[in-house]
């Protein structure tokens, strides 16, 4: 199943805003995607989650592998812009532990 | 009085999102609050896709899921039954939810986010089907 992804440039870093559902039919096409731009040395890398509706473990566990691949090379992964019951599901998962987490896309870009 | 939601499905990851759809009608119809309607389809997203990612239906002759969901005055009611092979999901471990990103394990999640937004869960193995109840309440306990 396929996810459209739409990608921005905001202050030099790439942001990636999935549209609509992350969930286990689509999240192996999401990777496929962020694992790209990683690979093609992306280090600093923003999901904006404010036209998602929807995420589940699947997709989270996209997002995880993501942060530990841009940790290991000194990069980052910050995500921002989340619906407070999602936010809530990284809370439960303890994802906001290890994983920068900000309100707006302007704090997000000032991490950078 | 908006009626309840019944649906048979084969157990396929493609069915998730045509679920989804029906469960948001569903949420609209009985005015639900958005954060219930996205506990339902996350707790659809993980049974589902654990039964058929861990091979539940391999011995099944016609493979099969079937959703219930209703409200019963103040509390949102959502039965899962299928006839893969016997799994009670209230029996798992807990998942790693602590430890520093390098050493955090990927996966093992989806049961322990279904579980957590429940406030009641109900597992029974009857007529050779996996039966799972998931309760919410819709309105915060008083007191």
């Amino acid at each position: 199943m396929n996810i459209e992804v739409a990608e921005e440039r905001d202050n030099g870093v790439l942001v990636l805003l999935p549209v609509g559902r992350l969930d286990s039919a689509n999240a192996r096409t999401f990777e496929s995607i962020i694992m790209d731009h990683i690979g093609n040395g992306e280090q600093h890398l923003i999901v904006d989650f404010s036209r998602l509706a929807f995420i589940s473990s699947s997709g989270m566990r996209v997002l995880l592998i993501a942060a530990k691949r841009l940790n290991a090379s000194k990069g980052k992964l910050v995500l921002c812009e989340m619906q407070d019951h999602i936010h809530e599901v990284f809370h439960i998962s303890g994802f906001d532990q290890i994983i920068p987490i900000l309100d707006s896309r302007q704090s997000a870009t000032a991490v950078f | 009085m908006p009626e309840d939601l019944h649906v048979t499905l084969s157990p396929r990851l493609s069915k998730l999102h045509d679920l989804s759809a029906m469960v948001e009608e569903f949420g609209d119809e009985h005015g639900l609050p958005v954060p219930k309607v996205f506990v339902v389809n996350l707790a659809l997203d993980e049974l589902i896709t654990n039964a058929v990612t861990h091979g539940s239906f391999e011995n099944a002759s016609d493979p099969k899921i079937e959703v219930h969901l209703r409200v019963d005055h103040d509390t949102l009611i959502l039965t899962i039954e299928d006839n893969g092979s016997m799994f009670d999901p209230t029996i798992d471990t807990e998942p790693d939810t602590e430890s520093s990103l390098d050493r955090r394990e990927v996966g093992g999640l989806g049961l322990h986010l279904v579980k957590s937004f429940a406030d009641r869960v109900s597992y029974e193995f009857v007529g050779g089907k996996n039966r799972l109840t998931l309760e919410h309440d819709l309105k915060p306990a008083s007191g």
